[in-house]
C-alpha cells in the first residue's frame, strides 16, 4: 500500500503534517524549556551542581589514570637498570659491557659513570662529601645506567638484566622494577576505581536528573493532561522533559569541566614540585577539548536517560477525567 | 469521517453503578444531536466514553468502523486532535491567557504562528471574547470561561464537535448564538453531539434528541417525531 493509500484510509489523519512541524514544536519546546528552567534559576544550579560533582570525580580519576599511565613512559628515569662493576675495573671492560648491552634491542641508551664522575657527582650531592677525602681511595665502583626502548616490558627487563648479571666483573644489577610496576599497579586500581565509581557516580547523576524532571512533570501535571486532551502524542508531552534533562545534564557537564580544571589549578604546584624533584617537566595531559566534548556529551545523554526515567515513571499513567 | 457508533455499550463503575446499560445508536456524519435526560442519567458518560476517557465495560465504539476504545496511544492523539471538546468543568490552563488557551490544540499540531493567531482571533471574536485574549482564565467570569473553552474546541475545526453542558452558565441570547455556532459546524459536515438539559434551547433547534434516563436509551426523536 503506497503512503498515500494509506493516509486515505486513517480514519484520522494527523492535523497539519509536514516537514516544519517537528522542527517547529521541537523550537517551541526548547523556548518554553529556557523560560521553565530561568524562573527556576536556583533550583536549576543545584541540580547542575549535582551533577557537575558526580560527573567530575570519575572524570578526574579518568585524567589521572592517563596521566599515570603516560608517566611509565615518559619519565626520565624511563625503566632501565643500573649496572655496578667491580672496583678498579679496566675502562676498556666496562666501555665494551657498555656495547654489548647498548647492541641489545631493549636497550635504548646506556650511560656510563665512571669511578671518578661517581665521587665528583656524590661531592656536589652529599654534605658527608668532606667524609670521603678522609679515605684514600676512590670507594665508589663504576656503574652504566641503561633505558629500555618504549614499550618495553617488565619481562624484558628481567632479560637484560640477567644478560647483564652474567658478565664478569660486574658486582650487582639493580633493576627500577619496583617503580615500574607500583605504577602499573596504581593505574590498574585508578582505572578499576574510576570505573566503578563511574558506574555509581553516573546513577547518581542520572537519578538527581531524574528527581528534579519528576518535580518538573508534578509541577505542571494539569497542563499535561490538557495536553493530551488536545490531542499531543505521549512523545509531544515528553519532549520538554528530554530537554530538561539534557540541559540539567550539559550543564552538570560544564560545571564538572570547571571542578576539574580548578582542582588542576590547585594541585600544578605541589604536582610539579613533585616531579621537579625527580628532574621532570611532566605536563598534565588528557584535559584538551575533546575531553571536555565527551564530559558534556556524557552529562547530556545521562540527563536525557535521567529524563526517560521520570517520564516513564510519571507520564504513562497520566489519567484525564 | 465523523460517522459514530455505540453498539451494546455498557459502563459499569467500580462501585458497581451501571451509568450506560447496553446502549446502541448511531450518529451520521454531519449530523447534530443533542443528548438530554435528567442529572445522573449517564450523558457525562456518555460524551467522556467517546472522547476516550474512558473505557466502556462491554461493547464497541465505532468512529468511522473503528473501535476507539481499543486504539494506540498514538493513533487516540491523532483521534483527539480530530475531536473538539467542550468539557463540563472548561479544562483551560489557569497560566496561561485565553489566548494561548485557545491556541493550544493549534499549537500541538505544529501549525505556523502566523495562522494561528489568525485563526484564534477569529475563534475569540466568534465567541465575543477577543477583547479579553491577553486576560487569564482565573480573571474571567464562568460563563466567559465556558466561551473559551468552546473557542478552543471549535479552532481546529474538527470533524466531531462534543460538548458537555456547553451553555449552562450561558444566558439564553448567548446560549442561542453558541447553538447556531454548532450548526455551521454541521453544516459543514462535522458531526456534533451536545449533552444538555436546557428543554428550550433543544426544542428550538430543530435537531434530533436522544433522552436518557438511568443509562438507557428512552427516546430519539428529530424535530418532534418520535
Ligand atoms: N467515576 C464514577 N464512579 C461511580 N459512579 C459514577 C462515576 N462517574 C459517574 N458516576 C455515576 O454515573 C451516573 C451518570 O453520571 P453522568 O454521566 O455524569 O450523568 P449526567 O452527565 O447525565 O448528569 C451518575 O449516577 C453518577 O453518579
Ligand atoms: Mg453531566
Amino acid at each position: 500500500m503506497t503512503r498515500k493509500a494509506k493516509l486515505r484510509k486513517d480514519p484520522w489523519p494527523r492535523v497539519h503534517t509536514g516537514p516544519l512541524t517537528w522542527w517547529r514544536d521541537h523550537r517551541r519546546v526548547a523556548g518554553e524549556t529556557v523560560h521553565f528552567v530561568s524562573a527556576r534559576l536556583g533550583a536549576s544550579l543545584l541540580v547542575w551542581l549535582l551533577v557537575g560533582i558526580a560527573l567530575a570525580l570519575p572524570a578526574g580519576l579518568f585524567l589521572l589514570q592517563i596521566n599515570l599511565a603516560g608517566m611509565t613512559t615518559a619519565w626520565e628515569g624511563r625503566p632501565g637498570l643500573s649496572v655496578y662493576f667491580d672496583l678498579g675495573l679496566a675502562e676498556a671492560e666496562i666501555t665494551a659491557a657498555a656495547e654489548a648491552l647498548g647492541s641489545r634491542s631493549e636497550i635504548s641508551s646506556v650511560k656510563i659513570t665512571t669511578q671518578a664522575e661517581a665521587l665528583q657527582e656524590f661531592q656536589t650531592y652529599s654534605s658527608l662529601a668532606n667524609a670521603l677525602d678522609l679515605l684514600a681511595e676512590n670507594p665508589l665502583p663504576a656503574s652504566l645506567r641503561a633505558t629500555l626502548r618504549d614499550g618495553a616490558s617488565l619481562m624484558d627487563l628481567e632479560l637484560v638484566a640477567e644478560f647483564a648479571g652474567r658478565r664478569a666483573g660486574v658486582s650487582e644489577v639493580v633493576m627500577e622494577k619496583t617503580w615500574l610496576q607500583r605504577v602499573t599497579d596504581i593505574t590498574r586500581v585508578v582505572s578499576r576505581l574510576g570505573l566503578m565509581l563511574g558506574v555509581l557516580f553516573g546513577l547518581a547523576a542520572v537519578l538527581v536528573t531524574a528527581t528534579s524532571v519528576r518535580l518538573a512533570i508534578e509541577a505542571r501535571l494539569e497542563e499535561l493532561r490538557v495536553l493530551k486532551l488536545v490531542g499531543a502524542t505521549d512523545r509531544q508531552i515528553r519532549r520538554p522533559y528530554l530537554y530538561f534533562g539534557a540541559f540539567y545534564g550539559l550543564g552538570g557537564g560544564m560545571i564538572a569541566a570547571m571542578l576539574i580544571s580548578l582542582c588542576l589549578v590547585i594541585i600544578e604546584t605541589p604536582l610539579t614540585h613533585l616531579l621537579g624533584s625527580y628532574g621532570q617537566n611532566l605536563e598534565m595531559s588528557g584535559f584538551d577539548p575533546k575531553f571536555l566534548a565527551v564530559l558534556l556529551v556524557v552529562g547530556g545523554i545521562l540527563g536525557i536517560a535521567g529524563a526517560l526515567l521520570a517520564a516513564r515513571q510519571r507520564l504513562a499513567d497520566l489519567e484525564i477525567n | 469521517m465523523g460517522h459514530i457508533e455505540f453498539h451494546q455499550v455498557t459502563k459499569r463503575f467500580d462501585n458497581g453503578h451501571e451509568a450506560l446499560k447496553d446502549i446502541s445508536v448511531e450518529f451520521d456524519e454531519g449530523s447534530m444531536t443533542f443528548l438530554t435526560g435528567h442529572s445522573g442519567a449517564g450523558k457525562s458518560t456518555f460524551l467522556k466514553l467517546l472522547m476516550c476517557l474512558d473505557q466502556p465495560s462491554r461493547g464497541q465504539i465505532l468512529v468511522n468502523g473503528v473501535n476507539v476504545t481499543q486504539i494506540s496511544p498514538r493513533r487516540l492523539a491523532y483521534y483527539r486532535q480530530n475531536l473538539g471538546a467542550v468539557y463540563q468543568d472548561h479544562h483551560l490552563l489557569a497560566h496561561r491567557t485565553v489566548f494561548d488557551n485557545v491556541a493550544l490544540p493549534l499549537r500541538v499540531s505544529g501549525m505556523r504562528e502566523k495562522d494561528i493567531v489568525r485563526r484564534v482571533r477569529a475563534a475569540l471574536s466568534r465567541v465575543g471574547l477577543l477583547p479579553k485574549e491577553q486576560l487569564f482564565p482565573g480573571h474571567l467570569s464562568t460563563g466567559e470561561q465556558q466561551r473559551v473553552g468552546i473557542a478552543r474546541a471549535v479552532v481546529p475545526r474538527p470533524k466531531i464537535l462534543l460538548a458537555d453542558e456547553p451553555t449552562g452558565n450561558l444566558d439564553p441570547e448567548l446560549s442561542q448564538d453558541i447553538m447556531h455556532l454548532f450548526e455551521q459546524f454541521k453544516q459543514v459536515g462535522t458531526t456534533v453531539i451536545i449533552a444538555s438539559h436546557d428543554h428550550d434551547l433543544i426544542e428550538s433547534m430543530n435537531s434530533r434528541i436522544i433522552e436518557l434516563g438511568n443509562g438507557s436509551i428512552v427516546g430519539d426523536r428529530i424535530d418532534g417525531h418520535v
